[in-house]
């Protein structure tokens, strides 16, 4: 008979312990329901009221918002954190909202790219902010789960350069706050293309490679005098980067406006063919990028055959300050990045990123009055940008002084304001979009084929794009 | 006695039968309890997950919002999928490429170590062994940075020995013997160790009247220890097999698929598709093909075995 | 077994040189690991490779401390580990007695049935169970790790196996003796297999450990992590990897496991081998 009790006691223990389980408090977004509930019901009014009083409101409602309390909990990565907490915007937005918690939890874009979307279908387990890339923005819109933030963000459409707002928006409504852009430009090594008996002032390097094929004189150039490798460009594991900036500054993509996948048209074909041409002609470097080699060979001295040139977005001026080249200091010079055509428009984007409020957060007005205190602020925009050079995708904030300040990384030159000009000048591409992850994968493959000579950019491309057209269903 | 047994011959009414029966279960109740825990939680965690994944595979969704019915068009793209049969071809590509190296240096070792000829037995056997207990994670990781093509330690070595850095990660054959060198580092040891106990059901005085005849060990080896050995090589050989195809964590910490789809296996497809494109329906489908293809396999290579073995 | 007849030393160094060589193959990864994580992180990389560097120091181990309570990592590992072994072991063993000492209709298939679960790959049920867990509201905590595992088919053939060559004169003595099954179970049987389940213990112990996959789809909060999600985090495309950091923590989650292997060697051979000789 004992044995019988012994089993019914260890059967009620099990289903004790699984019922605890399902009360256990195991989730990290924990804001006391009152708290939210109350000052929901007072922000409601004050909500309504801001879109009214339009321009001056968004630099001042900080000040007129109610106040407002519980925690709010952010992904992001460590670059970005850093950024805001370098710039005191998280110290100054702590006076505004005493009452609001912000916590940061460090994440690689990777895996938030992993964790956000499953907590989102989970339902449980999201933050109340993550930061999102806009490569990976459309995605996560499309997977659904956000918070509709169109309200919040009218004031906003028309400050914030516009090509930002593609990746934001489904339907008609839009779900994230731009932060920043990547505008694409030519970053080169003054040292190098002296070295090299080519001038190296901005304004002549901006002429010398005002296309790519003129980018390719130079680069030969380059190699015969000193050496060094244009770029890195890798073949077996190439992201397929540098080839979606090419289709930006192009007004192109993987797909188009009709909907239809481009991945194979014969523009396409063209552009990987001039990349191609680099490998063919043994100009770039083998180094992957955002490993170990590729910053050793970035931050090399003269005579050590550092890398002469780097077509990447202005974040990447900040990275390379700042931990992977800080050694280089007054080497470096920013020109225009070069077109496939001449005449055609010197711009492109790479990167940028935004944030995004899950619907299942328990403190959304927190959430957005940080949101909002942060990227719709000409001053906090500024503050970030000083301390990391992220460019704002806040328009007004570019009037500020900072940005004609010479730059010594780069030998005093205003950098800034190239940034500003290129930023304004980013036609609308199709490079992003729902299906990138996707897309790009499959694209980057061909690339890795074309590089290591298994197959011809026609068939490389032809393949992708079969593949994208069978498994999005696009035409 | 003829009678009586003729008598007790007759057909049972089904009722009686019935009865027979379930006094036989009630009688075995404890047994049925004891094992019902498995059994319970298979249900749970293994029946009803697979008839989900079924019905799911007809379907289109992205694990949020309605569920699209789609019929057999998960399967039709599957079947065109170059992707899916990469990384099918990938996994016979693997298993050939580490399998036989893996079990025969796994057997040669546990010979010669069994052979106590050697000193340190016990200290050999731990350090061949250790491999098994370290995190993938790491042991990935560290690969990666180890065969980093310029600067990787072992490249640089083979420097010293005027050998041109090798492309390890960096080419598609490179990837598959940087991945086989880490799945042989990681189950050399624990193959090892099943060799070492099947050596030691070997009766050794078989082995003695042969090098007495005088056999060479090299004969003695290959006509005597492997064939009374082929149980413990089939269960090994077994083993590795179903890896070659699950191979995941190796997979995803040191070269994440590639270069160029080299090292993708299916499981690590199926990944992508549920976890990075949201592809349940179709992610569900091909967990269903891979299984199906898997479940012959190993049919077939047990009749086969099974039969070599009798 | 081969004996005393191989002749010459030329075979006899052969022998060496293959077991050095391929033990300091096995060795190597864990000597970089070790080393790496006591260097500072521009010595790393040095060209000729530093063993043992002068600059040594436990920084890396303390950074790791201070940034992410590694501390707290360890116990949650610890902790699933613990429990998802324990859980383990005690429905094997049952289910292993039921199968080893008792005749019961349908036997045969029943059994055959969970050899046969053996061979599903976890590809299939990857998707249905988290949506499961979702359902369930098990996501981020550590139930989807503890439970689905303890219905191993491995370990109730393993048992059966090992408690099949446990006398049954003991069991029929009892029940005679008028004890109830569960007692019988409890007080004869698990103390004489207590040498099996210590062997089967430490491979379920060591599998959760070091299982990947699990934390990575069910876990998301960094309090909740287990040592290879950590060790993951700590690969950082944009923005460097801390590789002395990484590696410290990759250290720390083999010293335990390495204890565990040195203390419990026979028992954790015991237990492969007893797979692949009674299978």
């Amino acid at each position: 008979m004992s044995s019988q009790n012994i089993f019914k006691l260890m059967v009620a223990i099990l289903l004790t312990a699984i019922l605890l389980s399902a009360c256990a408090p195991a989730t990290s977004t924990e804001s006391p329901p009152a708290a939210t509930e109350g000052s929901a019901a007072t922000e409601a009014p004050a909500m309504t009221e801001v879109p009214a009083t339009e321009a001056p409101a968004a630099t001042e409602a900080p000040a007129e918002a109610s106040q407002l309390s519980g925690k709010v909990t952010i992904w992001m990565w460590k670059a970005a954190h850093d950024a805001l907490t370098n710039s005191g915007v998280l110290d100054e937005f702590k006076k505004v909202q005493p009452g609001v918690e912000v916590e940061v939890v460090e994440y690689n874009p990777a895996d938030v790219y992993q964790k956000l979307p499953l907590a989102l279908q989970a339902g449980t387990g999201a933050p109340d902010i993550s930061l999102v890339e806009n490569s990976h923005l459309a995605q996560i819109v499309a997977l659904g789960g956000l918070t509709d933030m169109t309200e919040w963000v009218t004031p906003y459409l028309d400050k914030m350069n516009a090509y930002k707002w593609a990746d934001a928006e489904l339907d008609g409504k839009y779900y994230a706050m731009p932060w920043d852009s990547g505008p694409v430009v030519f970053y080169y090594r003054r040292d190098v293309f002296d070295a090299a008996g080519l001038p190296s002032d901005p304004d002549a390097v901006s002429e010398a490679v005002a296309t790519w094929d003129d980018y390719f004189n130079v680069c030969q150039t380059i190699m015969e005098k000193t050496g060094s490798a244009c770029f890195s460009n890798n073949k077996a594991n190439n992201y397929g980067r540098l080839y979606e900036m090419m289709l930006w500054q192009q007004g192109l993509g993987y797909y188009n406006e009709a909907g239809e996948v481009t991945v194979d048209s014969p523009e396409n074909i063209a552009t990987l063919e001039m990349l191609k041409k680099f490998w063919d002609a043994n100009l770039t470097s083998d180094q992957l990028e955002w490993t170990d080699g590729w910053y050793a060979e970035l931050a090399a001295e003269t005579d050590a055959k550092p890398i002469a040139t780097l077509v990447e977005a202005a974040w990447m001026g900040a990275f390379l300050k700042g931990w992977i080249a800080p050694g280089t200091e007054g080497k470096w010079g920013v020109a225009l990045m070069p077109t496939m055509e001449e005449g055609q428009v010197r711009a492109a984007n790479d990167g940028g990123s935004a944030f995004v409020i899950p619907e299942q957060s328990e403190n959304k007005e927190a959430a957005w009055a940080l949101t909002e205190f942060l990227f719709g602020n000409v001053d906090s925009q500024v503050a970030i940008f000083k301390a990391s050079d992220f460019l704002p995708s806040l328009e007004e904030a570019y009037a500020d002084p900072i940005f004609s300040e010479p730059d010594p990384f780069f030998a005093d030159q205003p950098v800034r304001p190239i940034y500003v000009d290129v930023v304004k000048e980013v036609p609308i591409a199709y490079v992003y979009g729902p299906n990138y992850p996707e897309m790009s994968g499959f694209v980057a493959t061909a690339i890795q084929k074309v590089g290591t000579g298994q197959s011809s950019v026609e068939d490389a491309l032809k393949e992708a794009a079969d593949a994208i057209r069978a498994q999005t269903g696009m035409p | 006695m003829a009678e009586t047994s003729v008598m007790k011959r007759p057909n049972l009414p089904m009722v009686t039968k019935l009865r027979k029966k379930w006094t036989e279960i009630y009688k075995a109740r404890w047994p049925y309890l004891f094992i019902s825990p498995f059994y319970i939680l298979f249900l749970i965690f293994g029946v009803y997950p697979i008839l989900f994944s079924f019905y799911l595979s007809f379907t289109e969704w992205k694990g949020l919002g309605p569920i699209k019915f789609v019929g057999l068009r998960n399967f039709e793209l599957l079947l065109k999928d170059k992707i899916f049969w990469q990384s099918m071809t990938n996994g016979v590509i693997l298993f050939f490429m580490y399998v036989p190296i893996l079990t025969f240096l796994a057997l040669v070792l546990a010979v010669i170590l069994n052979s106590k000829r050697v000193r340190g037995f016990r200290f050999f056997r731990t350090l061949l062994f250790i491999p098994y207990i370290m995190n993938i994670v790491a042991a990935g990781f560290t690969f990666r940075l180890l065969l980093d093509q310029k600067y990787g330690l072992v490249n640089v070595l083979l420097g010293m020995f005027h050998i041109p850095p090798v492309p390890w990660l960096e080419s598609i054959w490179g990837g598959r013997v940087s991945l086989c060198l880490l799945v042989i580092w990681a189950w050399l040891g624990y193959n090892m160790v099943i060799m070492l106990a099947g050596l030691q059901t070997i009766p050794g005085e078989l082995t003695e009247a042969a090098l007495i005849d005088g056999a060479s060990p090299i004969q003695a080896f290959f006509y005597i220890t492997i064939p009374l050995m082929r149980p413990v090589i089939l269960f090994s050989v077994v083993l590795s097999t179903m890896g070659s195809f699950n191979l995941f964590s190796e997979i995803y910490n040191l070269t994440g698929g590639g270069p160029i789809n080299a090292t993708l296996t299916p499981v690590i497809v199926i990944f992508d598709q549920a976890f990075g494109n949201f592809r349940l329906g179709y992610a569900s489908a091909m967990s269903y093909l891979y299984f199906l293809i898997l479940f012959v396999l190993t049919l077939l290579q047990f009749r086969y075995f099974g039969r070599q073995v009798d | 077994m081969l004996t005393q007849r191989f002749s010459g030393w030329l075979t006899n160094s052969l022998i060496y040189a293959l077991l050095i060589t391929t033990s300091a193959f096995m060795i190597l990864p864990f000597i970089w690991m070790v080393s790496t994580s006591l260097k500072p992180a521009d010595e790393i990389f040095a060209i000729p490779p530093i063993i043992i560097s002068p600059n040594s120091s436990l920084k890396a181990y303390a950074y790791l401390q201070s940034q992410y309570n590694i501390l707290g990592i360890v116990k949650n590992t610890f902790v699933i580990a613990f429990s998802a072994t324990i859980l383990r072991l005690f429905f094997c063993a049952l289910g292993g007695y039921g199968f080893a000492k008792f005749k019961f209709p349908g036997q045969g298939a029943l059994f055959a049935f969970l050899l046969g679960t053996m061979v599903i790959p976890g590809a299939v049920t990857l998707v249905p169970v988290y949506i499961i867990m979702r359902d369930l509201k098990w996501i981020d905590t550590f139930w989807p790790l503890i439970i689905p595992g303890a219905a191993n088919a491995f370990g109730i053939f393993f048992m059966r196996q090992y408690i099949m060559s446990v006398s049954s004169e003991l069991i029929d003595a009892a029940r005679i003796d008028g004890a109830g099954e569960f007692t019988i179970f409890w007080r004869i049987i698990l103390p004489i297999i207590a040498p099996g389940l210590t062997s089967l213990g430490l491979i379920f112990f060591m599998g959760s450990w070091n299982d990947f996959i699990g934390p990575l789809i069910y876990l998301k909060s960094p309090e909740h992590f287990t040592l290879p999600l950590i060790i993951r985090s700590l690969i950082g495309p944009v923005g460097r990897t801390v590789y002395d950091v990484q590696m410290a923590a990759s250290v720390i989650s083999l010293i335990p496991l390495l204890i565990i292997f040195l203390i419990f060697q026979r028992r954790i051979v015991e237990g492969i081998t007893a797979g692949a000789i009674k299978g």
